[in-house]
């Protein structure tokens, strides 16, 4: 559960009546994401500048936050791909250590970007990512994969023919291919037309249902909270409020958004 | 086994994306054919023996050549981010770093039997009586080149100089490889006894021995946060 950090309890008309208690705490079997005290610094610029974060199976955490927020930077720090300057994170309760990288096989990433490669066909993509995740049964998991976003019939074709929003579902089959327990979604609704945005929107719900713990970082309020189980809202580097999605109204979300996002809160 | 299939994964998908693009192979064999044309017609055959200096020529023109598909060898990867998600995955850096070789190995080593066999045309050589050993000596040269050459076109293609840097970081590297390709290729191209160049080849080899290793160490320092 995420713990308050950064910011109060909210008050006002945004919430819902909520009952002013401290959330349940996880046992310690039951955390997937366990971060503490995480502060990353480029230079002078403190990008992300403590924060804690403990998540459980089926939690759906959205991050939202302003250009600039951290927020791309907290994914990083989350899926390993860059190095807190201070504190820890640890998945299933194996810390993230740069020199044994077993870890990875607990995360999967969906960016903006797709980490895929445009002359090599779908299966061909999902054939490679396979088995540097060291799988062995990917004839029965890329079809599976596939047909889950719905690209079955796109299987041979080179990703450079797809759209957008093809290539955005064959990179969240390529994030999920090795059944990660944590799954990091940065800006995953970006460019999306409705109808993909809808397939999309059909997974990531299957993920929450399927106990898998997720963190999407978004500006897409909508999207953000239709999803989350968890809000948090992150500016100048740290959470300034964070807490359940069902304290949250979310007719008056966006006001409180921006008096967060600007301090006055 | 694990290891040497992530390894064999990204030989094959590096193989796979060049057999497609015919990117870099099109422009270091290209390069190959007009250098030696070019040499061909530079070279005053009246004032010298074209066998005297083929040698040299042949490993410069690898090392140019050379230098215009291993540094791409991160263009490619560049491309939707592909490389973040090689590195987010639970390979080592250093069998990434070993696949990526293999495969400049590979792709370089047959145009280096390209650019030996141009310059048999255009300056009327032979093979000499061992082939084999200059294949050998070819091997182990290119071996140790690519394996510089990959970890310098990571240092570079995270720089604004890009390509431009690579050579600058990496010719000072070669002068071993350079000194004793040159030195086996020419005595074997004069049919020399194989005995006149086992020395050079263990140089050699020792060069692509200590390159392959360091590349190995030092590649993650390069690729990661």
């Amino acid at each position: 559960m995420c713990a308050p950090g950064g910011g109060g309890r909210l008050t006002g008309p945004v919430l819902m009546a909520a009952p002013d208690t401290a959330p349940p705490t996880l046992a310690t079997e039951d955390v997937v994401l366990d971060a503490q005290g995480l502060v990353r610094e480029y230079g002078p610029v403190v990008a992300v500048a403590g924060i804690d974060l403990t998540l459980g199976p089926g939690e759906f955490l959205t991050v939202f936050g302003p250009n600039g927020a951290g927020k791309s930077s907290l994914l990083g720090l989350l899926a390993g791909s860059m190095r807190p300057t201070l504190g820890r994170v640890s998945v299933r309760g194996q810390q993230l250590d740069f020199g044994d990288v077993s870890w990875r096989r607990r995360i999967g990433v969906l960016s903006h970007r797709g980490f895929l490669y445009h002359d090599l066909t779908v299966t061909e993509n999902l054939r490679f990512f396979g088995r540097l995740f060291e799988l062995t049964d990917l004839d029965r998991r890329i079809p599976e994969r596939l047909a889950h976003v719905g690209l079955s019939d796109r299987a041979g074709f080179k990703v450079g023919q797809l759209s957008h929003g093809m290539k955005q579902r064959l990179a969240l089959a390529r994030a999920l291919l090795h059944d990660p327990d944590l799954v990091l979604l940065d800006e995953p609704f970006t460019g999306l037309d409705p109808s993909a945005a809808a397939v999309l929107r059909k997974v990531l719900v299957g993920l929450k249902d399927g106990q898998r713990t997720v963190v999407m970082v978004t500006h897409n309020l909508g999207e953000g909270l239709a999803l989350a189980t968890r809000v948090a809202i992150q500016a100048r580097g740290r959470f300034v409020w964070q807490g359940g999605r069902d304290e949250i109204d979310t007719d008056s979300f966006e006001r409180f958004y921006h008096e967060a996002v600007e301090g006055r809160r | 086994m694990s290891y040497l299939r992530q390894v064999q994964a990204i030989v094959w998908k590096d193989l796979l994306l060049e057999f497609r693009t015919k990117e870099r192979l099109v422009a270091m064999g290209a390069f190959a054919v007009l250098s030696a044309v070019l040499f061909n017609y530079a070279v005053d055959r009246t004032a010298v023996r074209p066998q005297d200096i083929a040698a040299g020529l042949i490993w410069m023109t690898i090392v140019f050549g050379g230098l215009l598909g291993v540094g791409r060898t991160f263009h490619l990867e560049a491309q939707d981010g592909a490389f973040e998600g090689i590195l987010m995955s639970p390979a080592p850096k250093d069998a990434v770093f070993l696949g990526k070789t293999l495969a400049n190995f590979i792709l370089l080593y047959v145009v280096s039997l390209l650019v030996v066999a141009v310059f048999m045309l255009f300056f009327g050589l032979e093979l000499g009586a061992s082939p084999a050993v200059l294949a050998l000596v070819l091997c182990l040269g290119v071996l140790g080149f690519v394996s510089l050459g990959t970890l310098f076109a990571a240092v570079s293609s995270g720089t604004r100089m890009g390509e431009t840097l690579l050579p600058i970081l990496v010719f000072p590297l070669l002068v071993p490889m350079v000194i004793f390709g040159t030195g086996a290729t020419g005595r074997l191209l004069a049919s020399r006894p194989v005995a006149e160049v086992v020395g050079d080849i263990r140089m050699l080899g020792a060069f692509a021995v200590m390159a392959l290793a360091a590349g190995a160490l030092l590649f993650r320092f390069v690729v990661e946060d």
